[in-house]
C-alpha cells in the first residue's frame, strides 16, 4: 500500500502557472473595473471555503456515524480543511472592497435609506470583520483540533485520539451549522441588504456537504490515476455517488423550497431578489444552475451501476464545480449589476485561486501519511464490499 | 414432496454452501433468514427488474397527475387566485413530486406483492421458526443425489440437516 503521496515535480509549477493567471487577472481587473473584481473576490473566497467546510463536514460526519468504508479516504476532506486559514486572509482582504461589494458599507447610506439604518447595529463594517474573526478562530481552531488527532493516532496504538477525534467532530458538526449559516447570510445574503430569507442559512450550510464530496470525489480520482488508493473499489465510489444523489435531491428541494414560498406570497420585499433573477436578463442562469445542479446529476446517480462508475462520477464532479459557480454566482451577482459579466476578469480569478487551494490541499495531503495508520475502521474500509 | 432444510448460525458457512451447491447445479428452492443479506440475494437471486418497474410507473405518475391539474385548474375550471396566471408551474411542483411518490410506491408495492405471490391470508411457509431470530435456513428441492448433498452440507458447516415437506 503506498501510504505517503510525493507530488509530481511539475505539479507544484501548474499551482504556481494559475496562480500567476489569477494574478494577472487581478491585475487587470482591478485596472478595468475594481467593483466587479471585488465582486469575483468574494464569489471565490466563499467557493473555496465551501469546499473546505464541506470537506471537514464530511470528515466529521464519518465519525459521528462510525462510518468504516471511508476510513482509507479520510486524510482527502481532511486537507480540504487546510484551506481555511488560507481562506481567512483573503476573506479579511475584502475589508478594503467592503463599499464595491455591500451597499450597506458604503458610507452615509445610513442617512438615506432607512432600512439600512435599521439594521445597522449588526450590519456595520467592525462588527462585520468582527465577525469573521470569530467564524474562522472556530473552523481553523476545531479543524486543526481534529487534524492534530489524526496524526498522533497514526503514531499510537492506543484509541485516545481517536475518540477525541470523534468528540471535537461532534462539536464541529455543530459549530458548522450553526456558524457557517451565519457566515453565509453574513458574506452572502447581506449582499440583497433589503432583503432576506430564513432558509438561506441552512440552505447553504447543507450544499456545503454537496459540493465538498464532489471535490473529494475529483481528489481521490486524481490520486488513484497516479497510482495511490489501489485499496479504493467500486463500492467506496459507490457511496461517494449515493452522497451526491442524496445531496442533488436535497440541493433541489431547498432550491425550490426558498423559491416557492416567495412566488407564492408574492410579497415585494421578498420577490425584490427574484425579479431579476426569475423574470430578468439572469433567466438562463436561473434555470442553468437548476439543470446543472439537480436534474443532470439525479437522473444520472438514479440508476445505481451508472453511480459506481468512477468516469461517470468523474463527469459529474466536474460538472458540479460549475454548478458550484452558477449557484455562487447568481447569489451574488445579481444583487450588484445589472446584467451578467463574464470574461477574463471571472475565469483568471477561478484559475487563480483554484491553483491555490489545490496547491494548498496537496501540500497537506504530502505533509503526512495518505492513509491513516492505526485506525480502527481500516480493515473494514480496506474489505469494503457491498 | 420433501425438502432438505439446512440451519445455519453463521452467515458467512451459508454463503460458502451456496457457493459450492450452486457450482454444483443443485435445486434451491429458498434461502431464509432473519434479515437480508448482500452475498446471499446475489446469489440467490435473478438481477431484479423491480427499479425498472418503479421508473415506469413514477413517468405515468408525473404524467398522469401534471395532466389532471392541467384539465381541472386550466380547461374544465380556470380560476384566478391571488392574481396568479391560470396555468402556473411552480405550485404544480409539490403536487407532483408528493403524488410521483406516492403512486410509485403503492404501484411497486402491489408488483413485488404480485410478483412473489405474497397477499393477506397467505398461510404461513416458514421451515423454521427460528429464521426470525437468529437462524438462517436453505431449502432444497427435489436432486437425483439427496445423500451426497446433505454430506456436502455437512461439509460446509451447517448446524442441523433435517428432511421437511414445505409446499
Amino acid at each position: 500500500m503506498e501510504t505517503t503521496y510525493t507530488p509530481k515535480k511539475n505539479m507544484n509549477l501548474l499551482f504556481a502557472a494559475m496562480i500567476l493567471v489569477g494574478i494577472i487577472a487581478l491585475v487587470a481587473g482591478f485596472v478595468s473595473d475594481a467593483q466587479r473584481t471585488w465582486a469575483n473576490i468574494l464569489l471565490n473566497n466563499y467557493f473555496f471555503i465551501t469546499l473546505a467546510i464541506g470537506g471537514l463536514l464530511f470528515y466529521s460526519i464519518q465519525f459521528i456515524t462510525n462510518s468504516g468504508w471511508s476510513a482509507i479516504i479520510q486524510r482527502v476532506p481532511q486537507s480540504l480543511g487546510a484551506f481555511l486559514p488560507v481562506g481567512a486572509i483573503l476573506m479579511l482582504l475584502l475589508y478594503f472592497g467592503l463599499p464595491s461589494v455591500y451597499e450597506w458599507a458604503q458610507p452615509g447610506i445610513t442617512e438615506t435609506d432607512k432600512l439600512i439604518a435599521h439594521k445597522a447595529p449588526f450590519l456595520n463594517v467592525p462588527f462585520f470583520m468582527i465577525r469573521i474573526l470569530i467564524y474562522f478562530a472556530l473552523f481553523i481552531g476545531i479543524g486543526y483540533l481534529l487534524r492534530k488527532y489524526a496524526l498522533l493516532q497514526d503514531k499510537s496504538d492506543d484509541l485516545k485520539y481517536f475518540n477525541k477525534s470523534r468528540y471535537f467532530s461532534q462539536v464541529f458538526i455543530f459549530v458548522a451549522a450553526i456558524f457557517f449559516s451565519f457566515a453565509s447570510k453574513d458574506w452572502i445574503m447581506t449582499i440583497d441588504s433589503h432583503w432576506y430569507s430564513t432558509l438561506f442559512g441552512f440552505r447553504n450550510m447543507v450544499l456545503s456537504m454537496y459540493y465538498g464530496v464532489a471535490a473529494i470525489v475529483l481528489i481521490t480520482l486524481y490520486l488513484r490515476s497516479q497510482g495511490y488508493f489501489r485499496e479504493v473499489n467500486d463500492a467506496h465510489f459507490h457511496d461517494l455517488a449515493r452522497y451526491l444523489f442524496r445531496f442533488s435531491i436535497v440541493w433541489g428541494y431547498l432550491w425550490f423550497m426558498q423559491f416557492i414560498i416567495i412566488w407564492y406570497a408574492n410579497i415585494p420585499e421578498l420577490t425584490v431578489y427574484y425579479e431579476p433573477r426569475f423574470l430578468g436578463s439572469w433567466q438562463p442562469l436561473f434555470y442553468g444552475e437548476m439543470f446543472i445542479n439537480f436534474v443532470i446529476p439525479f437522473l444520472v446517480m438514479m440508476s445505481d451501476d451508472l453511480g459506481k462508475k468512477p468516469k461517470v462520477l468523474l463527469y459529474i464532479s466536474l460538472l458540479l464545480m460549475v454548478g458550484l459557480w452558477m449557484n455562487i454566482y447568481m447569489q451574488i451577482m445579481p444583487g450588484i449589476f445589472d446584467t451578467m459579466k463574464f470574461g477574463f476578469v471571472e475565469a483568471g480569478l477561478w484559475i487563480g485561486y483554484a491553483g491555490l487551494f489545490l496547491g494548498v490541499v496537496f501540500l497537506a495531503l504530502g505533509k503526512a501519511s495518505l492513509v491513516p495508520k492505526h485506525h480502527p475502521f481500516m480493515e473494514e474500509s480496506l474489505h469494503h464490499h457491498i | 414432496m420433501t425438502n432438505i432444510v439446512a440451519k445455519f448460525r453463521d452467515e458467512a458457512k451459508l454463503v460458502s454452501a451456496l457457493t459450492m451447491l450452486k457450482n454444483n447445479k443443485v435445486n434451491l428452492v429458498d434461502v431464509y433468514g432473519p434479515y437480508a443479506t448482500h452475498d446471499i440475494l446475489k446469489k440467490v437471486t435473478r438481477e431484479s427488474r423491480m427499479p425498472y418497474a418503479s421508473v415506469l410507473y413514477g413517468i405515468f405518475a408525473i404524467v398522469f397527475i401534471f395532466g389532471f391539474m392541467y384539465y381541472t385548474s386550466v380547461i374544465d375550471y380556470p380560476l384566478s387566485y391571488g392574481g396568479k396566471p391560470i396555468f402556473s408551474f411552480p405550485p404544480m411542483v409539490i403536487v407532483i413530486f408528493l403524488f410521483t411518490i406516492l403512486l410509485t410506491t403503492i404501484l411497486t408495492v402491489l408488483t413485488f406483492h404480485a410478483r412473489a405471490n405474497i397477499f393477506p391470508g397467505k398461510p404461513l411457509k416458514n421451515p423454521d421458526p427460528a429464521i426470525t431470530d437468529d437462524t438462517f435456513a436453505l431449502v432444497i428441492g427435489q436432486n437425483y443425489n439427496p445423500e451426497e448433498i446433505k454430506e456436502w452440507l455437512k461439509e460446509s458447516g451447517a448446524d442441523e440437516i433435517t428432511e421437511k415437506e414445505i409446499q
